[in-house]
């Protein structure tokens, strides 16, 4: 701005001086031009008159400077010149003014110096004799005086820039100044330029409409982010070359890699060929699910095509990942369960369609049927047992929505277990004995019963003769601790991660003897956990095993 | 004008990645078709190594238009050298695993044989090696890719053991001569892996240092 100003008041200034200086020049030459003629030509009168009067003598005793007076004979030669010796001087005749003069009684002529820079101007008057006086004066050309004024002027100029500068910059100062210090966050406040308010306005409801916009996007992006970050899947949305427009902090975690991410391409976080594939297909417009391993755990990946607005052409991709580790093991624990289950299942039914076989075609001897019918007897109540339990571990794993929470004092639950399971250590010879304190829980009256009988029935299955087992109840730090302690065989140290396992059993080749239904533990383990009981065990192989049930005190336990 | 250039540097970048997953996924696939050799997988090793084939023409041209359009200078050049380079050395990758498949195919290596050498060991630390590799090249990582030229002495080691141990099974006439070497001739092909991962460790370091070490040949 302020050198725009400068430059056209610069250029102003030059051409006024320039024009008029010329005009100037012009005028004042030509007026200055004929005041001098018409001087000359009264010198040339006043010269003529004294010539007349006094001839010579008069001229001779002539004194002036910057005039020349010359005396011409009527054939031209010089008779008198006050600069230069006569005698030197060629004839006049054929001069203009001289020519001139002699033919009508005065005449004029202007001759230029050979370097233009003066001019001579040329006055004659023919006298009565005949013979011509003629006076010259010399005057500078217009060049001459321009030239001479050049230097000057160029001064002049200079100076008047300096000034111009100075003014220039003061005035652009002065225009742009509440330009720069405009407040643009309240447009309309400005009123200096009243020429700009139109401009003003037309921004203020600019700026107010992207204000509205930028928002109502910030909402919605707050709102994305707010979804995305909380989800537990990654996320990570693709353009259709696999440049990562979106990923979040799931995602980000899982790829380890962070913001830096964004914009490029997903191959540098996951290149693996079945992946590149999938996402060769969602480009072309077809979705795909894979798994994949990411560290020992699997990530159903799925990736699917967005369509544009355009219908068919696909806008990106976006990819979907969420750990189904746990749901594939729990599948394959089911499917595991299930084998199982029809596996126990089975084993008792061939025994007993065995014996019934044999009892219906009469190859048993009388004496020997009872033995056969126990057989069945006995077959159909470990079915019914292993039934009942796998009933009790399905009620179990459906939740303890239903169940009823209520008071339960743990050393009558535990007298009646006693008291139920007695007949079965007098069989073994086992001391089965209740000790601790009368204690409160609350609890869930069938679980409890559950995990007390279990205990018990394994502590006397798998104790050795004349062995014994204690039931403990007393109040402990972390709430009240019911413990189960056998003299039994005890369980090698590196099974006992396994033993609530359904089904799983320490020593599978005895395991008809003993009987039970390997649910057994698996029952315990759950029915403590539903009612957020800590289940603990210790044992030495050959000395016995303690297992301890924490039920946390008051209302702890139920929600 | 550099706007598009980066464009291209990126799809460069993305295609050698793509190019070893390929490579990754040869020798995955070889390690397979190396531990149940009844099974053949000949035709998903080809099919891989062909598409390999093709990456590394796109790539080269790529870069040779690169160079020629763009006239890079520093850091773009060497990218681009390097990738060139790298690329036949991935190519050579996929070429040793179609030539170890096409052993396996002749039926002579029995899973059994794989008991008494180390060569599923050697096999998959060849597979980490390039898996590195490829790491340090996405990453641009140079410890990763120096930790991956220091690997060679490890992979040399494997292969001299292997060659002494077969080389005593030789001498037992009761063994099958025709399934030792081609055990061997695997083994080598492995060893060969390894030295093209190397390579490619050393053209990373100079991607990210300017500096060329060791013999890439």
């Amino acid at each position: 701005m302020t050198k725009r100003i400068f430059k056209y008041t610069e250029l102003i200034i030059l051409l006024t001086l320039v024009g008029g200086f010329t005009a100037i020049l012009l005028l004042f030459y030509n007026y200055f031009g004929t005041l001098q003629h018409r001087q000359l030509k009264t010198e040339t009168a006043i010269t003529a008159e004294a010539v007349e009067n006094g001839g010579l003598d008069y001229l001779n005793g002539l004194k002036v400077d910057n005039t020349r007076v010359t005396w011409i004979a009527a054939d031209g030669t010089v008779l008198f010149d006050n600069e230069a010796d006569p005698a030197s001087m060629n004839n006049h005749a054929e001069r203009p003014e001289v020519e001139e003069a002699l033919k009508d009684g005065y005449g004029e002529s202007t001759r230029y110096s050979k370097t233009l820079t003066t001019a001579m101007y040329y006055s004659a008057k023919r006298l009565d004799n005949g013979s011509v006086v003629r006076v010259a004066e010399s005057r500078n050309t217009v060049f001459a005086i321009a030239l001479g004024m050049l230097l000057p002027m160029i001064w002049i100029f200079i100076l008047l820039m300096i000034l111009t500068w100075f003014l220039s910059s003061h005035t652009a100062k002065q225009i742009v100044e509440p330009l720069n210090n405009f407040d643009l966050d309240n447009p309309l406040e400005n009123q200096q330029y009243p020429e700009l308010t139109p401009f003003l306005h037309r921004i203020y409801s600019q700026q107010r409409e992207i204000s509205v916009q930028k928002e109502s996007l910030d909402r919605t992006e707050k709102d994305f982010v707010t979804v995305t970050e909380h989800m537990s899947e990654c996320l990570i949305l693709l353009s259709v070359d696999g440049k990562i427009l979106i990923i979040n902090k799931q995602a980000m975690k899982l790829l380890h890699t962070d913001d830096s991410c964004i914009g490029r391409n997903i191959l540098f976080l996951e290149r693996r060929v079945v992946f590149q594939e999938a996402l060769k297909k969602a480009a072309g417009g077809e979705h795909s699910e894979l798994i994949l391993d990411f560290a020992g755990r699997r990530f159903q990946t799925d990736i699917s095509p967005i369509p544009g607005d355009e219908g068919n052409e696909s806008a990106g991709m976006a990819v979907l990942m969420f750990d189904v580790t746990d749901k594939e093991n729990a599948e394959q624990m089911r499917r595991e369960f299930t084998a199982n289950v029809s596996h126990e299942l089975k084993t008792p039914l061939h025994t007993i369609s065995g014996c019934a076989e044999l009892l219906q075609t009469g190859a048993v001897k009388p004496d020997a049927q009872k033995k056969f019918v126990d057989t069945i007897y006995s077959q159909a109540q470990r079915m019914i047992a292993l039934v009942e339990d796998i009933l009790t571990i399905s009620h179990l794993d459906e939740g303890a929505g239903d169940m009823k929470w209520e008071d339960i004092n743990l050393m009558e639950v535990s007298n009646k277990v006693a008291a139920q399971l007695q007949q079965q250590a007098i069989a073994k010879h086992i001391a089965l004995t209740v000790s601790g304190n009368a204690c409160q829980i609350r609890g869930v009256p069938q679980l409890v019963d559950n995990i007390i009988y279990n205990l018990v029935d394994n502590a006397i299955k798998y104790n050795k003769e004349n062995g014994s087992v204690n039931i403990d109840i007393r109040p402990g730090d972390e709430g009240t601790v019911l413990s189960v302690s056998d003299t039994g065989i005890g369980i090698p140290e590196k099974d006992i991660p396994r033993i609530f396992e359904r089904f799983y059993r320490v020593d599978k080749s005895h395991s008809r003897e003993i009987g039970g239904t390997g649910l057994g533990l698996s029952i315990v383990k759950h029915a403590a956990q539903t009612m957020q009981a800590e289940l603990d065990v210790t044992s030495q192989p050959g000395r016995g095993t303690t297992f301890k049930v924490t039920f946390p005190s008051g209302d702890g336990g139920k929600r | 004008m550099r706007h598009v250039f980066e464009k291209e540097l990126n799809q460069l970048n993305a295609d050698m990645i793509s190019m070893g997953a390929l490579c990754e996924n040869a020798i995955q696939t070889t390690i397979v078709y190396l531990r149940t050799p009844e099974i053949d997988r000949h035709e998903d090793i080809l099919s891989s190594v062909d598409q390999i084939n093709h990456k590394e023409r796109d790539i080269e041209n790529m870069c040779l238009k690169l160079l020629m359009q763009q006239q890079p200078v520093a850091r773009d050049l060497r990218t681009i050298s390097a990738a060139l380079k790298m690329v036949s050395d991935l190519e050579r990758i996929g070429d040793n695993a179609d030539d170890i498949a096409e052993i396996l195919t002749l039926q002579n290596i029995k899973a059994e044989y794989l008991d008494s050498i180390e060569l599923i060991d050697m096999a998959k630390a060849v597979d980490l090696m390039l898996s590195d590799a490829i790491n340090a090249f996405v990453k641009r990582d140079e410890e990763l890719a120096r930790k991956v030229i220091d690997e060679d002495d490890v992979i040399d080691d494997y292969f001299n053991r292997i060659k002494v141990k077969l080389a005593e099974e030789f001498k037992d006439s009761s063994k099958n001569v025709d399934a030792l070497l081609d055990l061997f001739m695997v083994t080598k092909y492995f060893e060969r892996i390894a030295d093209h991962s190397v390579n490619i460790g050393r053209w990373v370091v100079f991607m990210i240092t300017g500096t060329l070490e060791g013999n890439t040949n």
